[in-house]
């Protein structure tokens, strides 16, 4: 179903690579019984939801997309139905196997809820990192789980498509699901695990303005140290992408608090030289102290090159770290 | 006395987003109808008060297919506040990244949504199977083609939807001269979908093309005839479907894909028959028949205003009504491909009028003209020069950034004091296309292209269908 968002997952799953969605949707092995773009011309969708909602249709899955309006806004910003498309998720997800809210908005409210959340809407079962949300926290699907929660702006489609296979295959249980109730296997990780600008970081040797190749963490809002994900391994557009490879910060999408908690975006909150939020588990005394050392010891090669659009030797009048010391050769970019 | 009925249609299958349809129906033939957003989000309000910048954050969420094209925009309404020029590379970045994503809207939109339908109404014609979705052959061979798109648009943008590689001051991306041939060999991968699955032909053959004489000449050939293109053409002609989807059509286009500040490889203007230059002061966004608080009915963009107002009667949508000088307009293919005066596209129009054919036409040939461009462009990045500078901008200023997404114009206005968001008001493609009525009745484009489509069976409605996916409508952004 897609409720208050902006059809974001569902382009998403169409980018299903390695394996494609065709391929994905195989292994599934799954009927779709409804989705407003997948389905012919014209139908009666309130007909179909009813079927399903009364229990002549099984429902095994409920997959939302998009925040849910609640209160008294119900039935207003959402009119494509008859009646409020809350009422129809509250009554498909109290007869579904299990209930999955793909995206930021479906699982916590997301851009939708964000500043002073305009169309009064809330996510599946929390609303922002509070539990409760449209269904509220003692919900469990027929199959005794809590929402499943896929959150990212949008979700990869590995992210939905395991989900869904895990779900299937009837391997995922409560242990599998973190406090947000995200799969352990795909939010246990930090966005910054295999960024390609990890060497930058080490040394605090970091980028001032866009388009160059330093660390963005320090001055450009990257939260790729705290965002728990794993983008930066697994890779969108074909395996050949993710925030920071782009150039521009992670903004933690796939927390509850995103966007916004993690406002001002494109800069970093310091105090003095520090950042105000630190690498999610790293100490802030040993983080001072060992971010002064390493920016002492940083090599010339990454200072010069962190502020840099394009890789850059030593040029006229460099010097090799040592004179003869083949460890560093000059021409390392 | 015939009888008329009205039916409605909610929400509409198959197009992005959350469309009424409502149709008064004499004698199987529509009489009038209302096209209605019934989604409300509120990014304009929830934008003020907001830091100048997280525009471009929070705009790109309100379309899962065109988030780039709000990127652009955003920047584009940032960048207008100041003076500083930003770099040719970052032009022609910004145009490659923007050009992948029209291809891949216009190739999901014909193969996902248009093209099933032609099979729907000819189940039993063995030229229209390759349309079945999930098991038609061409249907299969767009999805392979749109993941050929993905490395492409990855290696600048890193991940889409949502990228934000797109700043103010340019790219946040900068390439490499490794990065550049890799992504023309991607492309020319790309390059070869049009030419083996949608042609039968070379792009040059194709953009040789001039007048429709010519188009008919090359629909003869048996590798074209069996090319996607052929067999649309011939399906849609043999369906009348230059028939339907007609309405005495203006255009507006802002032309986009500048090169440098000045400058456009697709030429603006409002036509209406005759080509006008594009002046945005003559926008305005009505709300007679909105569900918005009306003050004043109609206003500039740069004064617009975002109260909702969800009782109020005579209202039917959550969409505004832009209207240019007071007259609805289509914006897309179509409109880029007459403002820039497309020869082919030109002469089909003089031909069929603006229909369902002429539409889908101008979207395939469009996509083909960007694929030859594309090439250009990238050839053009000079990985020695930089992508980006950085920008100053002020602390109070209004500005407007406007852009050509998938669908057709694309407008940013945004006005700032103390480096916050006093307002923000955006008008895309839909909402030109899907407007509802203004206060003097005047019904938008979609509406008054549906008008006369006949509806043989309510239940299956093909020809509704296919006039309202000729639009190829963003619900998502129409409501913003």
């Amino acid at each position: 179903m897609q409720a208050v968002g902006c059809g974001g997952e569902t382009q998403s799953l169409l980018n299903a690579d390695q394996p494609d969605l065709l391929s994905s949707l195989r292994i599934l092995d799954i009927d779709w019984l409804w989705h407003r773009y997948l389905q012919e011309c014209c139908g009666d969708p309130a007909g179909l939801l009813e079927r399903c909602a009364s229990g002549e249709l099984e429902l095994d899955v409920l997959v939302v997309e998009g925040a849910v309006s609640t209160g008294s806004q119900a039935g207003l910003v959402d009119r494509s139905l008859e009646r409020p498309l809350g009422e129809w998720i509250e009554r498909l997800a109290a007869v579904a196997g299990y209930a999955v809210a793909v995206g930021t908005c479906a699982s916590f409210g997301g851009v939708l809820a964000s500043g002073r959340n305009p169309s009064g809407v809330t996510g599946l079962q929390f609303d922002g990192a509070r539990p409760g949300g449209l269904l509220g926290a003692a919900y469990r699907s027929q199959h005794g789980l809590p929402v499943i929660n896929v959150p990212g702006c949008p979700a990869h489609p590995d992210w939905m498509v395991g989900t869904l296979f895990a779900l299937i295959s009837d391997g995922l249980a409560l242990r599998d699901l973190d406090r947000y109730h995200r799969p352990r296997v795909f939010y246990s990780k930090l966005a910054h695990h295999g960024c390609p600008r990890n060497e930058y970081y080490e040394f605090g040797s970091s980028a001032e303005e866009f388009s160059q190749q330093g660390c963005l963490f320090e001055n450009l809002g990257c939260k790729g140290t705290q965002c728990e994900s794993d983008c930066n391994e697994r890779l969108w557009m074909g395996r050949t992408g993710s925030c920071p490879r782009g150039g521009f910060p992670c903004l933690s999408c796939t927390s509850p608090h995103f966007p916004d908690g993690f406002a001002p975006f494109f800069e970093t909150q310091k105090i003095g030289d520090i950042p105000t939020s630190l690498p999610l588990d790293v100490p802030k005394a040993w983080y001072v102290g060992i971010n002064g050392l390493s920016k002492l010891a940083c090599p010339e090669r990454l200072r010069r090159n962190a502020v840099s659009f394009k890789r850059v030797g030593p040029g006229a009048g460099g010097q090799s770290s040592e004179e003869g010391d083949e460890r560093a050769p000059d021409d390392l970019l | 006395m015939s009888e008329r009925r009205t039916i409605s249609y909610s929400p509409f299958a198959r197009i992005e987003g959350d469309l009424r349809i409502e149709l008064d129906i004499v004698e199987q033939v529509v009489e009038s109808a209302r096209a209605a957003g019934t989604l409300y989000r509120g990014f304009e309000q929830l934008l003020r008060g907001r830091d100048a910048c997280d525009g471009m954050v929070l705009t790109p969420r309100i379309c899962g297919q065109c988030s780039l094209s709000h990127s652009a925009a955003a920047a584009a309404a940032l960048h207008s506040l100041a003076p500083e020029e930003i770099p040719p590379n970052a032009y022609l970045t910004r145009n490659v990244a923007m050009g992948i994503e029209l291809v891949i809207s216009g190739i999901t939109h014909f193969y996902m949504s248009f093209a099933p339908d032609l099979l729907a109404a000819s189940p039993d014609d063995p030229d229209l199977l390759r349309f079945g979705v999930p098991g038609g052959s061409s249907f299969r061979a767009s999805m392979i083609a749109r993941r050929k798109m993905l490395p492409l648009l990855g290696i600048l943008a890193g991940k889409w939807p949502n990228s934000l590689f797109l700043q103010p001051g340019g790219s946040t991306r900068s390439l490499d001269s490794s990065e550049i041939s890799r992504s023309l060999g991607l492309l020319l991968e790309l390059a070869d979908f049009f030419e083996s699955q949608v042609l039968g032909d070379s792009l040059g053959s194709w953009l040789a093309l001039k007048r429709e004489a010519d188009l008919l000449a090359w629909l003869d050939a048996a590798a074209h005839a069996s090319s996607d293109l052929g067999v649309f053409a011939a399906a849609a002609l043999r369906r009348g479907l230059d028939r339907i989807g007609r309405w005495q059509a203006s255009f507006i286009s802002s032309g986009g894909w500048s090169t440098a500040a000045k400058g456009h490889w697709l030429e603006p203007g409002f036509h209406d028959g005759a080509r006008h230059p594009l002046e945005l002061d003559k926008i305005e966004e009505c709300i007679a028949h909105s569900w918005f608080d009306a003050q004043d009915d109609c206003l500039h963009p740069s004064r617009g205003r975002t109260q909702p107002e969800a009782g109020r009667a005579e209202a039917y949508s959550w969409s505004k009504a832009p209207r240019y000088g007071s007259r609805p307009a289509e914006a897309g293919s179509l409109a880029r491909m007459i403002c820039d005066g497309d020869p082919l596209i030109s002469d089909v129009l003089a031909k069929r009028g603006a229909s369902v054919y002429t539409r889908m036409l101008a979207r395939l040939h469009e996509m083909v003209r960007v694929v030859h461009q594309l090439g250009h462009w990238l050839r053009r990045i000079d990985p020695d020069e930089p992508f980006y500078r950085p920008i100053e901008l002020p602390d109070s200023g209004e500005g407007a950034g406007i852009v050509e997404a998938p669908r057709g114009t694309l407008g940013h206005w945004i006005r700032i004091a103390q480096g916050k968001i006093r307002d923000y008001q955006i008008i895309p493609p839909t909402t030109w296309n899907c407007s509802p009525r203004d206060a003097a009745d005047l019904p938008g484009p979609v509406e008054q292209a549906l008008r006369d489509t006949p509806v043989a069976d309510a239940d299956k409605p093909l020809g509704v269908s296919h006039v309202v996916k000729s639009f190829d409508p963003c619900m998502y952004c129409t409501v913003h």
